[in-house]
């Protein structure tokens, strides 16, 4: 049982929500509730990393973030060591990937926002953040916690793109989805099978969990 | 002092001017979807016409060439919009604090408390409003709307979810929180009746078009053209031709065979469109003499009757013009005391202070509307 | 917050604090097929020296390109001494690295399987004539030196045009072994530093093929330091040139020059 694999993948997958989220939300109110004609074109580009396979997200950027590129060599001036196999280069391909995870259920959760509530603020006389803060955001909160458990599932079994840009080098990029994957070509599918096992439980219990939560939450939103 | 407006623009289409008399309950009434929401939403701030002067008492709120605008939350109305839009995360008390932002935190919940007792639904404080009924929730969107003690109240269709004993208790509040706080009052409704109860100055709006303004009365009793008498469900509307005797002598309205007398109203000369309430044609009875008071006889045949609750109408066909249709009005217990057969014959009485002069529609409803 | 997601949190929070030690162990580059020697030569180091390696085993090919690309591996142990050569070409590496064995290839046949294993891949000709095989497994050629090794043995063989639509090629030679032994392929050719070891020597037979049958792919294995690689890396790598390594390499099935030749 690796257990510094699964250690990475928890760490990645935190720290992929805390740069994440903070990012999504103001992205995902101005997608609902703007009306400017880029908005289709800004979705797509979002909704990319859910329609291409993870090899090709994982070639782009090896590309982009790789020691040939712009931002590959100053990371590299900066910090003394190259972008991709390492942690930071997994957490940015992770956050890259995990886009439309993120923004997508923060998107429809201010979308469900009846008009006439938001209206309705301005007509009380409050400003733009206190909107934002004592109507929007507590009316959008199940949402926001449900991109923040889908996107902390996902990059929990990510394989694809890590693969790409992260090589398999232990405590640094070799999470546990590939630790399963190098376990079964070390013929250890008993190791395989437990570690298998317990990200399974793992994901599973933060889905129920949370979904049984966000369902409770969004009853009490219910507009009316 | 009053609230003045200009507003055009297209998609929504908006094409008016009018001026709303300040400290009254003033009623937009129209079919759906005749923009009377979106004028109410102008005012508000909420839409952004592509020219429109608002002012309010003399302060200007919008002002397309000056580039003028003050937004929504600066404006100090009071906005009940259909659905209500109540705050489901908030209890009855939390939705009236906040529009009470500007005070101490300290003071909010009393304050809160004052406005909920006075909409009385003080005892329902702390319920969400997915928990109220109906009434309530209206009364909920009141209380909230006059918590930010606004120099206008603005309220969008707010009885058209609600049932009929409900309508009327909430029909009493509206009426004695405005003589309570004798709010400038601009009420969205597509209910005749609704707008003959509550308001005292009445505009008729079709396609985003001002058809009428005035006092509720006189628009009722007189709709100054075609469009705002079927707004009015008037049905008699006719064709005639207005000509007079000689260069000053008097004007008559030539209908079929029919000569009727008119009064000073009728000045013009040639085609002219006409009609008249179905309440205003006189039943003259065979055993009562022909009086002075009595003018413009005309003779009918009736077609059919139909009991309609405490009404009766009749439908008769004027002599000489078979493809008229006149429709008058009667209390129901006139069939009691005069049998009405189709077929019979019958005279009624149409007075000429109670023809209605239909003037031009303005050239874009010359089309019969819906 | 309700309190049992307070609880997950803190939870996730607690598991996630393993990684923060930066870890100085040198990370190692490895063919596949050296996965249970390599394994043991990092132990007896460790038990010696007290120093700890991390290895990651892949294909020669794939680790090529990451180093290329800038992966921070401080000794590569490549299964095909060019792409070495290729790697010192591009200054990479400290200098043309050394041989530290040649490998071997053998046909695995699982115990389920209709095919038997021989050394002049007799059977297989027979049960491909025969419509009897339907898949057989070997490393991917593309980017796999041990997938080369096996496409020139077939191709002496002459199997080589009849037996391509029933390939499934791994993505390492370990990968390959895997697909072999599993059972879900009726065998393949692997290396034999993997046949050797018990977890595979379980699962079936195999019989190692002549050497001159791919003589255009020698298996030659060569490693290097890379440029970047540091005192714990350089030790390991004069480690594996003791003969104390060198006979542990022979134990499991490679082929050890008697001296480290150095070019």
């Amino acid at each position: 049982m690796d257990w510094q694999s699964f250690s990475l993948s928890l760490q990645l997958a935190l720290v992929t929500l805390a740069l994440l989220l903070p990012l999504s939300i103001p992205a995902a109110y101005w997608l609902a509730t703007t009306r400017r004609g880029i908005k289709p074109w800004v979705e797509g580009l979002i909704a990319l990393p859910l329609v291409l396979p993870p090899t090709v997200i994982g070639f782009y950027l090896l590309i982009v973030l790789g020691r040939q590129s712009w931002l590959g060599q100053t990371y590299e001036q900066l910090f003394g060591q190259p972008l991709v196999f390492s942690f930071s280069g997994l957490v940015l391909a992770s956050i890259i990937f995990n886009i439309p995870f993120a923004v997508q259920p923060i998107q429809r959760a201010f979308e469900a926002i009846p008009l006439e509530v938001r209206e309705a603020g301005q007509c009380c006389g409050l400003g733009f953040w206190q909107r934002f803060l004592r109507i929007d955001l507590p009316l959008s909160w199940p949402g926001m916690l449900s991109a923040a458990v889908i996107t902390f599932a996902h990059t929990l079994g990510e394989f694809g793109v890590v693969l790409m840009v992260g090589g398999n080098i232990p405590g640094e990029t070799k999470t546990v989805a590939i630790s399963i994957y190098d376990r079964t070509q070390a013929f250890d599918l008993d190791g395989a099978n437990a570690m298998s096992l317990l990200l399974l439980a793992i994901s599973l219990t933060t889905i129920v969990v949370s979904y049984g939560l966000v369902g409770r939450m969004m009853n009490a939103r219910r507009p009316v | 002092m009053s609230l003045e407006l200009e507003l055009r623009n297209h998609g929504p289409d908006l094409d008016l001017c009018a001026t709303l008399p300040a400290g009254r309950i003033t009623a937009l009434l129209g079919p759906s979807g005749c923009g009377k929401t979106s004028i109410l939403r102008a005012i508000a701030g909420l839409l952004h016409p592509a020219r429109a002067t608002i002012r309010m008492h003399g302060e200007v709120w919008s002002d397309s060439d000056t580039r003028r605008f003050i937004p929504t939350r600066h404006r100090p109305i009071g906005f009940v919009p259909q659905q209500y839009g109540l705050f489901p995360h908030l209890t009855a008390l939390g939705n009236v604090m906040m529009s009470l932002r500007q005070l101490p935190a300290t003071q909010r919940p009393a304050r809160a408390q004052a406005f909920l007792d006075q909409v009385h639904i003080g005892e329902l404080a702390d319920r969400y409003p997915r928990a109220l009924s109906g009434g309530q929730r209206q009364r909920l969107a009141l209380a909230r709307a006059i918590a930010r003690e606004p120099q206008l109240l603005l309220l969008d269709e707010p009885f058209s979810a609600v049932d009929r004993t409900t309508k009327r208790l909430l029909y009493v509040e509206i009426k004695r929180l405005h003589e309570q706080l004798g709010l400038t009052t601009v009420l969205v409704t597509h209910d005749l009746d609704e707008a003959a109860q509550l308001a005292s100055h009445l505009c008729l709006i079709d396609r985003g078009r001002l058809l009428q303004a005035g006092p509720t009365r006189e628009v009722l009793a007189r709709p100054c053209c075609e469009s705002a008498a079927r707004l009015l469900d008037i049905p008699n509307i006719f064709e005639g031709r207005l000509d007079s005797t000689g260069v000053s002598g008097p004007h008559f309205l030539e209908w079929g065979p029919h000569r009727l007398k008119v009064d000073e109203r009728f000045t013009a000369v040639g085609p002219v469109r006409w009609g008249i309430q179905p309440g205003n044609v006189l039943m003259v009875r065979d055993d009562k003499p022909w009086g002075d008071h009595l003018e413009n006889p005309v003779a009918c045949r009736i077609v059919e009757h139909v009991e309609l609750g405490a009404d009766l109408l009749v439908w008769l066909t004027p002599d000489g013009l078979p493809e008229e249709m006149l429709q008058m009005r009667l209390p129901a217990r006139a069939l009691q005391r005069h049998p009405l057969q189709p077929g019979k014959k019958m005279t009624v009485c149409l007075r000429r202070n109670d023809l209605l002069l239909f003037r031009e529609d303005a050239p874009h409803a010359a089309s019969r509307p819906g | 917050m309700p309190a049992v997601l307070r609880l997950i949190l803190i939870a996730l929070v607690v598991l996630a604090h393993g990684r923060t030690t930066a870890n100085e162990a040198p990370v190692i580059a490895a063919a596949a097929d050296l996965r249970f020697a390599l394994e043991r030569l990092a132990e007896d180091f460790q038990a010696t020296t007290g120093n700890a390696v991390r290895v990651s085993f892949g294909s020669s090919g794939n680790f090529t390109t990451q180093i290329e690309n800038g992966a921070p591996f401080e000794i590569f142990l490549s299964a095909d001494e060019n792409y070495v050569f290729r790697l010192a070409d591009q200054g990479l590496t400290r200098d043309r690295g050394s041989l530290y064995a040649v490998g071997r290839i053998v046909v695995f046949a699982p115990h389920s399987s209709i095919l038997t294993a021989d050394e002049q891949l007799d059977h297989l000709g027979q049960s491909i004539a025969q419509g009897r095989l339907h898949r057989f497994a070997i490393a991917n050629p593309e980017h796999a030196p041990y997938g080369r090794a096996a496409r020139a043995a077939l191709q002496t063989a002459g199997l080589w045009p009849q037996i391509q639509p029933m390939l499934v090629l791994g993505e390492n030679a370990a990968q390959a072994a895997q697909f072999a032994s599993s059972g879900s392929t009726d065998g393949g050719i692997i290396p034999l530093s993997l046949s050797k070891a018990p977890q595979l020597a379980a699962l079936g037979t195999f019989a190692t093929i002549p050497a001159d049958w791919h003589s255009d792919e020698p298996l030659r294995q060569r490693m290097v330091l890379l440029r970047n690689a540091g005192t714990t890396a350089a030790a390991f790598y004069r480690f594996l040139q003791t003969s104390e390594a060198r006979r542990t390499l022979a134990d499991f099935g490679f082929v050890v020059p008697d001296e480290p030749m150095k070019e």
